[in-house]
């Protein structure tokens, strides 16, 4: 997710990661990838929110739509889906480090 | 394939995205709401996302080309069949019956909406016609004169709907001191509209007495000269207020009664701008 793409995605950015994140994974539809975040995350995205942010991702080229299967269309991850991801995780663990060595040195 | 027909609430709710949004991930959505059975934190969310997509009108445009790329049935045309609806998209370019009704539905709303608005407008506007506030149109000179030929001569016009005496101010000097002439053409600026209404209490004050060509207040006795100059008797402490006088083009004299100037304090016999003939005291019988 390159830095322009993540102000793209403005409020919709969290739910974004999770919903990538779930479809590293394997292509997933709409409800599996909301159970799936439930999962893994604790975190629950509202069938309004997952849309908004499947057509930005879509829009964005980090997602794609398959055939869909009973009414129900599965996504797959793009390549740019896949460095978006790897990028935006870097830059989170980046963050938690800063994070934990400030921590410690505030402790003592 | 066994389709349940999703409830009312579900369709809806959907009816609040953008139609090129629905073509594009309808079905999805309500495929979605039908397994998860929504509770009202999700409606919620779904309006939210239909407000959002309405906002970015792109994102189900763009999104349904590329799939429309894809060689696969359009969802759409899969559940009409699947409902049992027997409905054929009208030829392009030709009105549907649904697109018609919703638009005449969209239009008397809109008639309605500004007959409202025009409604609370013309309220709201100032629409004084007569009254304080209004401009009067008293009329040409000649009809003045017509009405009154004194007026020429100095003898102030009252004109009673404005509660004014229209002064012919050179004319009225000279009959003040006792001369004869006669003005019968005077410009905008030698007109003075004296507002027939005593600065002291309100009293509506007479027209001028032929012995002295002052205006005596028969409330309390505030004399005024003919340019309306408070002079020594009676309690008022200012001259008589006037309103804004102009002649138009046509010649027809206008008093803007919105228009109020204050008559000028009482500072002594010194400080008049027209002193007649008479003593400082005297005041009509």
């Amino acid at each position: 997710m390159g830095a322009s793409t993540s102000a793209d995605l403005g409020r919709f950015a969290e739910p974004a990661m999770l919903v990538l994140v779930s479809l590293t994974d394997g292509p997933r539809h709409g409800y599996a990838i909301m159970t799936d975040v439930e999962t893994f995350a604790g975190a629950t995205i509202g069938p309004g929110t997952l849309y908004a942010v499947l057509a930005r991702l879509e829009q964005a080229g980090f997602i794609e739509p398959m055939e869909s299967d009973e009414r129900r269309r599965p996504y797959r991850i793009t390549e740019s889906g896949r460095a978006a991801v790897a990028e935006q995780l870097d830059r989170m663990d980046r963050f938690v480090q800063v994070g934990r060595l400030r921590a410690r040195q505030a402790a003592g | 394939m066994t389709a349940v027909r999703p409830p009312l609430r579900h369709r809806l709710l959907l009816r609040a995205y953008p139609a090129a949004w629905r073509r594009r991930y309808g079905e999805e959505l309500l495929a979605l709401l039908a397994d998860r059975d929504p509770g009202p934190r999700d409606l919620l969310d779904v309006l939210a996302g239909a407000v959002d997509a309405r906002l970015h009108p792109g994102l189900g445009r763009t999104a349904l080309r590329r799939v429309e790329a894809i060689p696969l049935p359009l969802p759409g045309t899969r559940s009409a069949a699947a409902f049992g609806i027997v409905a054929v998209t009208p030829p392009v370019g030709v009105l549907s019956r649904r697109t018609f009704m919703r638009r005449m539905l969209g239009v008397g709303t809109m008639l309605l909406g500004l007959e409202f608005l025009a409604g609370t407008l013309s309220f709201l506007w100032p629409n004084i016609r007569e009254g304080l506030g209004a401009q009067f149109r008293v009329g040409r000179m000649a009809d003045i004169l017509a009405a009154q030929p004194s007026f020429a001569t100095g003898r102030p016009y009252p004109y009673n709907p404005a509660r004014v005496l229209l002064v012919n101010v050179p004319a009225a000097k000279a009959w003040a001191a006792g001369r004869e002439t006669s003005v019968p053409d005077p410009s905008a600026d030698e007109l003075l509209a004296l507002w027939r209404k005593c600065p002291h209490l309100g009293c509506l004050v007479p027209e001028p007495c032929e012995s002295l060509s002052r205006i005596t207040c028969r409330c309390h006795g505030s004399t005024y000269n003919i340019l309306g100059e408070k002079l020594k008797l009676g309690p008022a402490e200012r001259g008589l207020d006037r309103f804004a006088v102009r002649v138009e083009d046509d010649g027809t004299v206008v008093i803007d009664t919105s228009q109020i100037i204050r008559g000028a304090p009482n500072l002594g016999p010194d400080r008049l701008e027209f002193a007649d003939a008479h003593p400082w005291d005297a005041t009509c019988p």
